[in-house]
């Protein structure tokens, strides 16, 4: 049951006392399965985002009052992501929620609130998953949206199962930009030989990561990405082919565009199954 | 003759005649500059065998 306002001489009803007594030991849940902005009601109860995708909720000002505080979850498999609309809202630890993460909002005036996240997501931690997106069947391309944010200046792109049609390099395009990828990469074959692979100025980084029929390695930190400075990209793979090789690199990005989203592709067949993970490193 | 399939985000779908067209010039675009960089290595693989054909040593061609 909401907070409510009772008058004077109002006579409460048994069923308005069970219910308030109620909200101490089960408290109201309100459960949200798209976007949702707060609102004054949810004042003093638990708002649950249950989504396959990924979802916000945003915070605006004047509906709280200093001290108010609600509690907001998320169970789905999709990130909740705490919004600052109108109001403010600052947190130690991470405003994007995994599954079954949560915390208490709590209000120090009607525009400013402090988000009070559960351990699960505290800034003690690492690594905190941003995103994961399931790969299809036979695609030749997977974009991923809403990959970076505010929340984070580093990230790691990880992709965990998978195979590809055809051994193949994967590549990685940030955003819709097809110029200024650069990038020197060391290989050094199974067989002992060290060559070099490298992008100059190229369209995507070519050579992020490699897929064959025996499995997809792709293992990817992107700094300063959604900032507006040029993004480094450090690469770490393994070829999964026996005449294959090992190959570290780096590279950069030469523009200051902040970027959101991301697309890989294999150079050559398509891709199918395997899930991409988005982390964030946590400062 | 079907079109590569595109996936966003869990969208999967055939590509449009215009998202077609940009793959492919990606794909030759990607090509034509790992092409350009395999040449690179190749050729210094080769100027390596050379001078190594030539009785230099490891240590030698290293110092170069």
């Amino acid at each position: 049951m909401a907070l409510q306002t009772f008058t004077a001489g109002q006579v409460l009803t048994a069923a308005q006392v069970t219910a308030l007594q109620a909200n101490d030991y089960n408290q109201t849940v309100s459960t949200k399965t798209t976007d949702y902005v707060l609102v004054a009601a949810d004042k003093g109860t638990r708002v649950v985002m249950n989504s396959a995708s990924a979802q916000t909720i945003t915070v605006n000002t004047n509906l709280f009052s200093a001290g108010d505080t609600l509690f907001i979850q998320n169970i789905g498999a999709g990130i909740c992501t705490i919004t600052a609309g109108t109001a403010t809202v600052s947190t130690a630890g991470s405003l994007a929620l995994p599954q079954n993460a949560g915390g208490t909002l709590y209000f120090t005036s009607a525009g400013v609130s402090i988000f009070f996240p559960t351990v699960a997501v505290s800034g003690s931690q690492g690594l905190t998953l941003v995103k994961s997106q399931v790969i299809g069947t036979t695609v030749a391309t997977v974009n991923v949206t809403g990959a970076f944010n505010a929340s984070y200046e580093n990230y790691k792109l990880l992709i965990s199962g998978g195979v590809s049609s055809t051994n193949a390099s994967i590549t990685l395009q940030l955003g819709s930009t097809v110029t200024g990828y650069y990038a020197g990469l060391a290989s050094t074959s199974y067989a002992g030989t060290v060559t070099a692979a490298s992008d100059s100025n190229a369209a995507t980084f070519t050579v992020a990561g490699y897929a064959s029929t025996g499995g997809i390695s792709f293992n990817t930190d992107l700094q300063s990405v959604f900032l507006t400075k040029n993004t480094i990209a450090n690469f770490n793979y393994a070829q999964t082919a026996t005449g294959g090789s090992g190959r570290v690199g780096s590279g950069y990005l030469n523009n200051a565009t902040s970027y959101t989203d991301f697309t890989i592709a294999p150079s050559t067949g398509t891709l199918t199954g395997g899930t991409i993970y988005v982390y964030g490193f946590n400062k | 003759m079907a079109k590569p399939l595109i996936q966003i985000d869990d969208e999967v779908r055939e590509m449009t005649d215009e998202e077609h067209n940009a793959f492919k010039a990606l794909q030759t675009a990607n090509a034509e500059a790992q092409a350009e960089a395999d040449a690179k290595v190749a050729a210094r693989q080769s100027a390596l065998a050379k001078l190594a054909a030539l009785g230099l040593t490891t240590d030698e061609i290293a110092s170069l």
